[in-house]
């Protein structure tokens, strides 16, 4: 059956698996919804003579920067992951994976920390300033992205576990999961460098 | 099809160097962040960060989403998306004025 679906791929007019072509456009669309996301944070950080605090006044760059370097290595063991299930390595796959899915749940529980302590401890909803509403939408938005890839994973996991293998030829396929995830990983080394770093 | 993307892909251990070149170049990122901090000015640390960022992104891209050993067709498709996005968006922080502002 798999042989069969591979065989399929090969045979697509334009040379690459439809799956995959798809993943890649779909990706390339979502440059659109974040451009637009961050876009919408730049037009709004510079706005006074709202109720304060601002953002840019109350991050975290310490505890940011160790969010971003998680987020950055868990691309690392997703490429390990994606490396390991082409030399069809199932035991070092299922590892690289839960790896990235840990990690993605730190990058998660961190952005779940920042947000509880801007609203709490600082007092910035994101009703407080247009600032700080474009910072949660931007934010939330990738975090829900996050998630989304966590959610994949497990799903990966939990199929390497019932099924005792992982095919990249048929249902879900692990080079789509970590295209998907490389590019929350990118979208993120933007906000990082223009909402946190730039300001 | 598979296999022969497989042989032209980076190893592990080059994977390896790659996120440590990554993490070398965050933690470079953040040290800006502390001299601007400090009194430098953002006339420079500000085009040294975004530098930065697309130095990232580019390795990110070519090596851990592998579009450099891709076809021509996905490499189109994701460069078309992204500097479509691009254009856009520079077009509406320009007319709202937020480059000049950011510029000084």
């Amino acid at each position: 059956m798999s042989d069969v679906a591979h065989e399929e791929h090969v045979h697509e007019s334009t040379g690459v698996e439809t799956r995959k072509l798809a993943m890649w456009v779909f990706l390339s669309s979502e440059f659109m919804f974040f451009g637009a996301l961050i876009t919408n944070y730049l037009l709004f950080k510079g706005r006074v003579g709202y109720t304060a605090p601002y953002p840019a006044e109350i991050f975290d760059i310490p505890f940011t920067s160790v969010s971003s370097f998680v987020l950055l290595m868990s691309s690392l063991t997703m490429v390990l992951a994606d490396h390991a299930i082409h030399r069809d390595d199932q035991r070092s796959t299922r590892t690289w994976l839960i790896a990235t899915a840990l990690l993605g749940m730190v990058f998660l529980a961190g952005q779940a920390f920042e947000f509880t302590t801007f609203v709490v401890d600082e007092g910035m909803k994101i009703s407080t300033n247009p600032a700080a509403s474009a910072f949660f939408t931007l934010t939330g938005f990738h975090g829900t992205h996050v998630l989304v890839g966590v959610i994949m994973l497990l799903t990966l996991i939990g199929i390497s576990f019932r099924k005792g293998r992982l095919s990249t030829a048929t249902g879900l396929n692990l080079e789509n999961v970590a295209l998907y995830w490389h590019f929350v990983d990118i979208i993120w080394i933007v906000i990082f460098t223009v909402v946190y770093l730039i300001k | 099809m598979a296999e022969a993307q497989t042989k032209a892909q980076p190893s592990p251990k080059q994977y390896v160097q790659i996120a440590v070149l990554l993490a070398i170049l965050t933690a470079v990122e953040v040290a800006l962040y502390y001299i601007e901090q400090a009194g430098v000015s953002g006339r420079i640390v500000y085009p040294t960060l975004i530098i930065l960022a697309i130095l990232k992104f580019i390795i990110v891209v070519a090596f851990y989403m592998h579009i450099r050993y891709e076809k021509g067709i996905i490499a189109r498709f994701f460069t078309v998306g992204f500097f479509g996005a691009l254009m856009l968006y520079t077009v509406v922080l320009g007319t709202f004025g937020v480059l000049t502002a950011m510029s000084g």
